[in-house]
């Protein structure tokens, strides 16, 4: 069981991102939450990389058979972090906007398109 | 061959020179070297879907071969249905830049390299064979469509609407990365064939868990109910040359992720299992509540984006069916679906560039003046609702054919969607009836997005409308292209052809002929369909001069309150409900599988 507590977390950080979004009362808190979401993501590939005792995959000064956590999913983290950065940057990027144009942070006062 | 990494690799790179250069070039020579690669990419995904009809093989970057079992590499598997979707992508955006020339409002430069970068990430999408590149592919694809969706960043309106529709895809990328984080713990790999190979028909709970997550985030792309509210905010706001991309393409990609996992990872577990009936049920409802909405809308892009909900319901459930019965219809109705929906939504900017405005009883009775428009727009009214000729005929002719039932629901969608454009029609380009009811959407203005002078209207807005519902047309007439989708269809859904070529390198295709239709009972029925959907949109129009009790189609035409009250603009609604579609979609598959 104890072992696959950073599995937990992951959900529960998941679902607290997604809390976050559903409950939100201002862009900047919506764009949090989300980025707060994607950390789950980063919390779930190292923890299926991990490997008890291993080593940081970096070959230069270890022995090629010396066990090491899972390089792969390190690099999809790294790819994942870049991602976020990018759409947080956008999301930000357009709530400045938005508030330049409309005055408002608040996603209540933005819904000029309904039904 | 020319290299099909040039596929993404020369639009990225194209678009970094215009991005660096856009405060020095011209505006000229940014639309014709943006058209130039695109046309580039057409020409190119051209040649490699007439190579891949005979020989489908992998590319693999850095030539890192297959070892064994083991995928070592990141590769392109060039199978015609891949092309073909890129060739798809690359027509759609070649004809969007044209309608663009000069006039449309460019965002302070930023415009021509989005669309580029966005093309790239299509292409790629398509094309790739490796789980997390796809993933990649899909994020590149959403970060350029949420940039490109609020680009007229002078009005809050489309900020609004970029920002949920970045919100909820977001969201749904994490959904599919959580999805493929999950299957590398079980398989150790990365490459759909080779996860496709070592789950085997392996369907324990953390293999549905993982199909739960990936169904689900590219459902959400491909704007199955209840995944849905983005698609009509994002597509109400953003210029009419990104819509056609995301109404034609972008939603359609979506369906095709949800497809290729399905095919090559879950190939062993979909249909002996029945999970491929999620499909069914998920397309048929979104069918049904897209056609219902797009009626009761009178601002007229979101009139055609809530009909492109409806039709991505008709070909969510058509490969559904198709899993069993072959996906030749599925990739016809798409194709069709894209080129009469880019027609209409070209047809929709000719009217927003004279009139300044899309919503119906503003425009009512306003549009005599323009029969060319008025000819497109009636064209793609019929098409929706496949009237005989129209390339979304034939495919449906060939998906309700296996599946009977599946008629109903077709002609349910196609003829109350293909109703409400007509009805538009009626309104706008003759001013028949009264001019409609007023809501709240339809009294959002759009500022102008072109620059031009509003009185005339150049060719190159006519041109890639005209292309368009020509295509439409004359692809159903063409036995070559018919003969090519079969065996398109048919090479996608088989997975041990797919590790072959990734596993070898290469594999031959036999050449098929496509069973031959018997096109009378289907032309009927079309002919049936095209006259109903006629009918109902007179009927709409005229309903004021009808007895009390003959005035239904009224209140299917706005007053249907409850319902269009959950589309309610807030981005934290939206991801409630994906949260409650995510958990509908676990619970039912692991149902289905029990």
């Amino acid at each position: 069981m104890l072992a696959h507590y950073p599995y937990f977390i992951a959900a529960w950080v998941f679902l607290c991102g997604l809390y976050g979004i559903v409950r939100s009362r201002h862009l900047v808190h919506t764009v949090i939450s989300l980025a707060i979401l994607q950390t789950s993501t980063y919390i779930l590939l190292l923890a299926i990389g991990f490997r008890k005792g291993g080593y940081a995959p970096i070959f230069a000064d270890i022995h090629p058979g010396v066990v090491t956590v899972d390089p792969v999913v390190q690099a999809l983290m790294l790819t994942d972090v870049v991602v976020e950065a990018t759409v947080v940057a956008l999301l930000l990027a357009m709530v400045v906007k938005a508030y330049e144009k409309g005055g408002t942070t608040s996603p209540d006062d933005l819904r000029y398109m309904r039904g | 061959m020319p290299s099909p990494a040039l596929l993404v690799a020369i639009p990225l790179t194209v678009a970094a020179l215009l991005s660096g250069l856009r405060r020095l070039l011209p505006r000229r020579c940014a639309d014709l070297l943006s058209i130039l690669t695109a046309l580039g990419n057409l020409v190119l995904a051209s040649l490699w879907t007439l190579h891949a009809l005979h020989r489908t093989q992998a590319y693999w970057f850095g030539n890192w071969y297959p070892r064994g079992s083991m995928v070592l590499g990141i590769g392109f598997v060039m199978g015609p249905a891949g092309c073909g979707l890129a060739t798809l992508a690359a027509l759609l955006t070649t004809l969007a830049l044209l309608y663009s020339w000069r006039d449309l409002d460019s965002g302070g430069g930023h415009y021509h390299p989005l669309m580029l970068i966005f093309l790239a990430a299509m292409s790629g999408f398509v094309l790739t064979a490796d789980l997390f590149n796809l993933f990649v592919f899909f994020e590149l694809m959403s970060v350029a469509a949420f940039a490109l969706c609020g680009l007229k960043t002078r009005e809050p309106a489309p900020l609004a609407g970029a920002f949920n529709f970045a919100v909820t895809n977001t969201v749904a990328a994490f959904l599919v990365l959580t999805g493929i984080a999950l299957l590398y713990a079980v398989t150790g790999a990365l490459n759909l064939a080779q996860i496709g190979q070592e789950l085997g028909g392996r369907h324990d709970r953390l293999v549905l868990a993982a199909f739960t997550f990936l169904i689900t985030g590219f459902l959400v792309k491909a704007a199955a109910f209840p995944f849905h509210f983005w698609l009509p905010d994002a597509h109400a706001v953003a210029p009419t040359p990104v819509c056609v991309l995301f109404s034609g393409i972008m939603v359609q990609l979506g369906l095709f992720g949800a497809m290729r996992v399905s095919a090559t990872i879950f190939h062993g577990s979909l249909a002996p299992t029945g999970l491929h009936d999620l499909f069914v049920v998920s397309g048929a409802v979104t069918a049904v509540w897209g056609a219902m909405m797009c009626f009761a809308e009178h601002h007229l892009k979101r009139l055609l984006a809530f009909s492109t909900v409806s039709h991505t319901g008709l070909m969510t459930l058509a490969f559904g069916l198709g899993v069993r019965n072959g996906l030749t219809g599925l990739f016809l109705y798409l194709t069709g679906h894209a080129l009469v929906k880019a027609g209409l939504f070209f047809a929709a900017g000719i009217l927003l560039h004279r009139f300044r405005s899309v919503s119906e009883p503003a425009l009512h009775g306003r549009g005599k003046i323009l029969p060319w428009t008025c000819m497109l727009w009636f064209l793609g009214g019929l098409g929706l609702a496949g009237a005989p000729a129209f390339l979304l005929a034939s495919g449906e002719a060939r998906i309700t054919g296996a599946a009977p039932w599946a008629e109903t629901v077709f002609l349910l969608a196609g003829v109350v969607t293909g109703a409400a454009v007509l009805r538009a029609g009626l309104r706008i380009f003759l001013g028949l009836g009264d001019a409609g009811p007023v809501d709240r959407s339809s009294q959002v203005d759009e500022l102008p997005e072109t620059t031009d002078a509003a009185h005339t209207i150049h060719w190159h807005l006519y041109l890639p409308a005209c292309i368009c519902m020509g295509g439409a047309v004359v692809l159903s007439f063409w036995a070559a292209f018919t003969n090519g989708v079969f065996s398109a269809s048919r090479g996608f859904l088989d997975f041990p052809a797919y590790a072959h070529v990734v596993y070898s390198g290469a594999i031959l295709l036999p050449q098929r002929i496509a069973p031959s239709f018997s096109h009378t009972a289907p032309l009927l029925q079309a002919l049936v369909r095209a006259l109903l959907a006629l009918g109902l949109a007179f009927w709409a129009v005229v309903h004021l001069r009808l007895p009390r009790w003959l005035r239904w189609p009224s209140h299917l035409e706005g007053s249907m309150r409850p319902i269009r009250a959950l589309q309610s603009g807030h981005p934290g609604d939206y991801v409630a409900w994906l949260t409650v579609g995510c958990a509908t979609v676990g619970a039912a598959a692991f149902w289905l599988v029990r």
